[in-house]
């Protein structure tokens, strides 16, 4: 048998094995008929069903995930846009007068330094003076 | 037009289905009903071949509805076929499995006792279809027993091939999806099967 002889009767058996199975498919029974449309039916609502569960149950992940994310951006704004942190803004005007007044005390205490440095002198005299008088003693 | 008309919506972005768009709902499972209706007469004559049981083609072909309306129902309308037909396969396949299983088994225990006379009849079993007349039906059912009984003598793979390209009209890369396979071995398969038949019916036919 050559090429064209087996193709041409593939072609015939794959004609006339299709028309036998469209033949065997609209002689289906009524009852088959009836049993295919309750199950494609059923299917269907099932899947309606299924699917509008699915939904609701989403539902909360889907809330708690947009909850998250407004907790987040409201974080992330308080952080940024809120008031001055002390650490970071420019000191207040009360601040900078304490700061002021206790460098006043600190300078006035400078002021007052050579004033100790004369009387460190005279104990210095002082010591000196009796260290050389004692000295001077005769021996009892 | 405000700024946030541009935005897409939420269930834009969600891959579930949309509650605010019934209507865009509905039409997609009216989509679905049509094309259901359309394949469930062949899927079952399909089932029926491989399974040679009634009954247990059409657990396998609702089995294959529901999976279809539930998980791929959003997928372009275009895809269904394929898909469908992947998952009536696998559902075949997975039967064919457990009926071994359970072969094996219940080979050690005795068989129910069937009493026709309780079994419940069926008006719609006797309703005629009508059309062709019976003397011709009959030589048809003897061809199509033949091819039947040949069909199911393949290896499984080149009766899927077979029975998805000419039965289904599947093309080969459709094939191939819902074959779950390259292709070339749907070629391989088909061609295959092809020739097979061919030397078992060619003479009768």
């Amino acid at each position: 048998m050559n090429e064209e002889t087996l193709d041409s009767a593939s072609s015939a058996l794959e004609e006339r094995s299709r028309a036998l199975f469209q033949d065997s498919v609209a002689g289906l029974d009524m009852r088959t008929r009836s049993r295919l449309t309750q199950a494609r039916h059923a299917a269907l609502e099932a899947a309606d069903r299924g699917s509008r569960r699915s939904w609701l149950m989403r539902l909360p992940v889907w809330t708690s995930a947009v909850g998250v994310t407004a907790a987040a951006v409201l974080g992330v704004a308080l952080w940024f846009g809120g008031p001055q942190s002390h650490h970071h803004g420019p000191m207040p005007t009360a601040d900078n007068q304490m700061k002021f007044e206790d460098l006043d005390i600190i300078a006035a205490s400078d002021e007052s330094s050579g004033d100790a440095m004369d009387m460190l002198q005279d104990d210095i005299d002082f010591y000196a003076w009796a260290d050389k008088t004692a000295s001077n003693e005769p021996i009892a | 037009m405000s700024r946030f008309d541009t935005l897409p919506s939420a269930w834009m972005v969600w891959d579930g289905p949309a509650p605010a768009r019934g209507g865009a709902v509905l039409e997609q499972t009216q989509e679905l009903d049509k094309f259901l209706a359309e394949i469930e007469r062949r899927a079952f004559r399909m089932a029926q071949v491989a399974l040679r049981d009634a009954d247990d083609a059409m657990d396998v072909v609702q089995d294959a509805m529901l999976k279809l309306a539930r998980n791929y129902a959003a997928r372009p309308s275009a895809e269904w076929r394929p898909l469908f037909y992947r998952i009536l396969e696998n559902g075949i396949r997975d039967l064919q499995r457990r009926r071994s299983v359970r072969k094996r088994f219940m080979v050690w225990l005795p068989g129910p006792k069937e009493d026709p006379e309780n079994e419940a009849q069926d008006p719609l079993d006797n309703v005629s279809d009508g059309g062709t007349p019976v003397p011709e039906r009959l030589m048809q059912a003897e061809a199509m027993d033949k091819l039947e009984s040949s069909l199911r003598a393949l290896p499984k793979r080149q009766r899927e091939a077979f029975m998805l390209r000419n039965f289904e009209g599947l093309d080969v890369a459709e094939t191939a999806s819902a074959m779950g396979c390259s292709e070339g071995s749907v070629k391989t398969h088909y061609s295959r099967a092809v020739h097979t038949l061919r030397e078992q019916l060619g003479e009768v036919w």
